[in-house]
């Protein structure tokens, strides 16, 4: 078990960055933290062994962090979303998730780091009509086929993996790759879509989706740094809900319309609001992920939350 | 009817409870499908089913013959488990990925219980405890020309291997009257591959003949415990005959004791 004592985490003004944060002082309330972040932090948690600062993410910033503080614990939580991204920004997204990435894991490995938890996605993935339901952790990444703004998730994704494998004797890193994460302060692409009352539901398709709760995934964050062993781990629980009985829960009344109304709208409103068009694809196929792996570190029933509970906990939030 | 409908409901409640199950069947839609089917089952194809005690309450993976241009045989042959047997049991049919991409059709395909016909998939429903309907011919068996039509296409080896992982036995099954849906039929196989389609029957009616359908349910072929899944293809090919030939066998009974549309009209 790893025993922390100072943890630098990755992207400290994201929500789930913020939950962990507190879910980590809950366990240890004399770790000191190190948070951050490329954007302004506000309303991160206060403590008196937290410290925060917005840095621009380059090796001489980093450098500079991990010289002052000896961390044996780093939380990579910093990816960008996709959801406010826009295809200009492509340049911006690639500098923060890949070479932002190996940065800080070649220096976790410099200052001998005993521990790197990765948050990747489900989305590297994709969704494909020819997925099996239950994608185990080596099914291939296929997330990017179609979609340029799924590439620099897949490629960190390979590129955290490759170098996992390659340090496994020096350093334990684990890629986590969850479904889609809710609750009621995260703001991603499928939160949004759940919440948003104009958003059209498809008619026509009706994928199997899971979703794992804010405060389990920061729970299993924290239980990942403290004991699971190098390797990546897909975080789901068994628990899938159709795309409808989601929007049931929700309660909001939504169009149903063909899937290529859908596509074409979403052509149209590009212009005014950044709509992710990858998530079309997962409104109609299954992206579905396995999870023996993790039930082997956590157990049968880890997760606190069903599928109905996680949804109608953004109802509430919602109303 | 009723009481069809009340004894899959009994069990519908009993195996899935009322939640869509993880491979998107959903309870309440299977009821509602089997209502709007069977009249077409019982009275439009006027299916018959012939060695029922040979299914016993135990998961099976059931391999058929495939005939009839569109996949209405895997319809009635699920249609069969779930009605008129002493266990009822909805049959997970392992489709092509073609099916399952189509609008509409793979919405209600996978919530009445077809699943993208894939290794993993049909390893985890066998090990949940589900019977899965298989077509070993694949796409050729389906996409026979009029001449062609009750010619067993050569089977391949996928489901004998996930038979032997899962260690459920094989119930061969065969129909008959299926390839009399479209009596004539052509294969425009070069414009389905340009179209990339899986086959492209040309049929002078386009609605399927009320042709009757019987289904021949055979004796449950166990494979032996000692066979490895990663065996080689010879020593399995051994079994594969020894099935193929039993299909065979139900599917000249059937042809035998076949009944013809025109018969049926007279009657």
């Amino acid at each position: 078990m790893n025993t922390m004592k100072s943890v630098l985490i990755i992207g400290i003004q994201g929500a789930l960055a913020k939950i962990t944060t507190q879910e980590l002082v809950k366990k240890y309330p004399r770790l000191k933290i190190h948070g951050v972040d490329s954007r302004e932090i506000i309303d991160a948690p206060k403590g008196k062994n937290f410290t925060y600062e917005k840095i621009k993410y380059s090796r001489t910033h980093f450098e500079k962090i991990f010289r002052e503080h000896e961390f044996d614990t780093i939380l990579h939580l910093g990816r960008l979303g996709h959801t406010l991204i826009k295809r200009n920004n492509l340049p911006k997204n690639i500098n923060v998730n890949l070479v932002s990435t190996i940065t800080i894991l070649d220096l976790a490995q410099k200052y001998s780091c005993k521990k790197v938890v990765i948050l990747s996605s489900y989305h590297v993935y994709g969704a494909h009509p020819d997925n099996p339901m239950f994608l185990k952790e080596d099914a291939p990444l296929r997330g990017s086929y179609k979609y340029a703004e799924l590439r620099d998730g897949v490629e960190m994704d390979h590129m955290c993996t490759n170098w996992m494998w390659k340090n496994q004797n020096e350093i334990e890193t684990i890629v986590l790759r969850p479904c889609n994460i809710i609750g009621p302060k995260i703001k991603n692409s499928m939160t949004q879509y759940l919440t948003t009352p104009y958003a059209p539901v498809p008619l026509d398709y009706n994928p199997l989706i899971q979703f794992v709760h804010e405060l389990d995934m920061a729970s299993i964050i924290v239980k990942a740094a403290e004991n699971f062993k190098t390797g990546i781990y897909n975080v789901a629980d068994d628990d899938v809900i159709t795309l409808s009985d989601a929007v049931k829960i929700m309660g909001i009344k939504k169009m149903k319309v063909p899937i290529f109304l859908i596509e074409q709208f979403a052509k149209m409103i590009t212009p005014f609001w950044p709509f992710p068009h990858y998530l079309i694809d997962y409104l109609k196929y299954p992206s579905t992920l396995d999870n023996t792996e993790l039930k082997k570190n956590l157990g049968e029933n880890f997760f606190t939350f069903n599928s109905k509970e996680r949804i109608a906990s953004l109802v509430k939030n919602n109303k | 009817m009723q009481q069809k409908i009340k004894k899959l409901k009994e069990y519908l409640q009993n195996h899935y409870g009322e939640k869509t199950d993880p491979w998107g069947l959903h309870p309440k839609r299977v009821l509602e499908n089997f209502k709007k089917i069977w009249p077409i089952y019982h009275n439009y194809f006027d299916v018959r089913i012939h060695g029922k005690i040979n299914v016993k309450k135990r998961p099976y993976m059931v391999v058929s013959n495939h005939t009839g241009q569109i996949p209405i045989d895997a319809i009635l042959i699920t249609t069969a488990f779930a009605s008129e047997l002493r266990f009822p049991r909805i049959l997970r049919p392992l489709v092509e990925r073609f099916l399952i991409s189509l609008p509409f059709f793979g919405r209600w395909s996978n919530e009445t219980g077809a699943v993208l016909g894939d290794r993993h998939n049909c390893l985890n429903l066998l090990k949940r405890g589900e019977s899965v309907l298989v077509f070993p011919e694949g796409v050729k068996g389906i996409s026979k020309n009029t001449k062609d039509f009750y010619k067993l296409q050569p089977f391949t080896r996928g489901f004998i291997r996930m038979a032997i992982t899962s260690g459920v036995d094989i119930l061969p099954v065969a129909v008959t009257g299926a390839e009399e849906f479209y009596p004539y039929v052509v294969q425009m196989k070069r414009l389905a591959k340009f179209l990339k389609l899986p086959a492209l029957p040309l049929s002078p009616n386009l609605i399927p003949l009320p042709s009757p359908v019987d289904i021949f349910i055979g004796k449950a072929y166990s494979l032996p415990k000692n066979l490895s899944p990663d065996a080689l293809d010879k020593e399995l090919d051994e079994h594969i005959l020894k099935i193929e030939k039993q299909i065979k066998m139900l599917l000249e009974e059937g042809l035998k004791k076949r009944r013809t549309i025109v018969a049926r009209l007279k009657r």
